[in-house]
């Protein structure tokens, strides 16, 4: 799975970026077609429901989805066969 | 994830102001309705006037959108006609505690089997800024700018005292406990009240330094007390601060209920 951002519902509160464990949202800096700053992904492959959601079979954290007011976080099922980075933490 | 489908995508995105902790508490309860397996024709959302009872035009199943403080008499007829229905109210701390104080604690003493979320942001947010029955002591608002010098509304002491079966205040900040506390709302029988304390970065945080967002969320995290602390500090003899405010579940108790569902 894989964190997504709707440009038309944020408003760009940035309150995602205040509540993450793993600080994934970072203050954006350019303006959309609205004037709003969308919220950047820092390495969004650490997302603990990135990884762990499908093995689970449940919600895991899932606080940024909770307290976004504008209900613009949404996680998305990834195509088959799609690359993507892998984070080590040690 | 799962709650999405609970709301009425056409009309998203909603009206708030950039950083209002509304929609917070709309994603919170939809999660904590959408737990509890109700069907979508068997579940009424109930509102008022004022900021927060814009929440049930974005929800999927049928709502009122009734007077101003009437939302729980309307609630009310709701379930008398229908007890198999579930009720839940959205209300804000100006429609409730103010113009509907009166239905709120007849509903209270009556104990109806609803559940009523009340998104406290201590101002009348839509209408400009005035001073609410919530404002805290000292704050400023477009209807006392020198300060509030009236004491507020304990709106959790308010419903425990006028006999509702549970009460619990959370703030926007807490969002997990939110949900939690508002499942278990839900699952009560009788008449359920959770507070929410809300930022509200327009009307309340532009008058009270805390113009940004975070600094207004800051302040409810900093500044709520958990029950099991409070009740610590007064076994310990100790000082609690006046500033502070307890969150957590403060009532739970089973006195007889009306209009449960058969």
């Amino acid at each position: 799975m894989k964190l997504s951002i709707d440009e038309n519902r944020c408003k760009g509160c940035n309150l995602c970026t205040k509540v993450c464990p793993y600080k994934i949202f970072r203050e954006g800096k350019k303006l959309n077609r609205k004037g709003v700053a969308i919220p950047e992904l820092d390495r969004p492959e650490r997302c603990t429901n990135c990884r762990l959601r499908n093995l689970y079979g449940r919600q895991l954290c899932g606080v940024c989805q909770l307290t976004c007011p504008d209900q613009a976080i949404h996680w998305v099922e990834e195509e088959p066969y799609e690359p993507h980075k892998v984070a080590i933490e040690y | 994830m799962s709650y999405d489908e609970w709301f009425r995508e056409d009309r998203l995105p909603h009206i708030y102001c950039a950083g209002c902790g509304n929609g917070t508490i709309i994603n919170c309860t939809l999660a904590a309705v959408d737990q509890m397996g109700w069907k979508k024709e068997d579940t009424v959302f109930v509102s008022g006037i004022g900021c927060s009872s814009r929440a049930p035009g974005y929800i999927l199943t049928d709502s009122l959108h009734t007077t101003h403080g009437r939302a729980l008499a309307f609630a009310t007829g709701v379930k008398m006609a229908k007890p198999a229905f579930n009720v839940v109210v959205f209300t804000g701390d100006g429609d409730m505690a103010a113009i509907g104080g009166n239905h709120f604690i007849h509903a209270c003493r009556r104990n109806i089997d609803m559940t009523v979320v009340c998104m406290n942001n201590q101002i009348y947010g839509m209408t400009g800024g005035q001073g609410s029955p919530t404002t805290p002591r000292g704050c400023l608002s477009s209807t006392t700018p020198f300060g509030c010098a009236e004491p507020p509304f304990d709106l959790c002491e308010l419903a425990t005292a006028a006999g509702a079966n549970y009460v619990a205040r959370w703030t926007s900040y807490h969002v997990k406990e939110l949900e939690k506390a508002v499942k278990v709302g839900l699952e009560t029988p009788g008449f359920s009240f959770i507070e929410v304390l809300v930022q509200c970065p327009t009307a309340f945080g532009r008058r009270n330094k805390f113009r940004q967002v975070m600094d207004h969320v800051e302040f409810l995290k900093s500044h709520s007390l958990l029950k099991a602390k409070r009740d610590r500090m007064l076994d310990n003899h100790e000082h609690v601060p006046e500033d502070m405010f307890v969150v957590g579940e403060l009532t739970k108790r089973n006195r007889p209920a009306i209009g449960v569902k058969p």
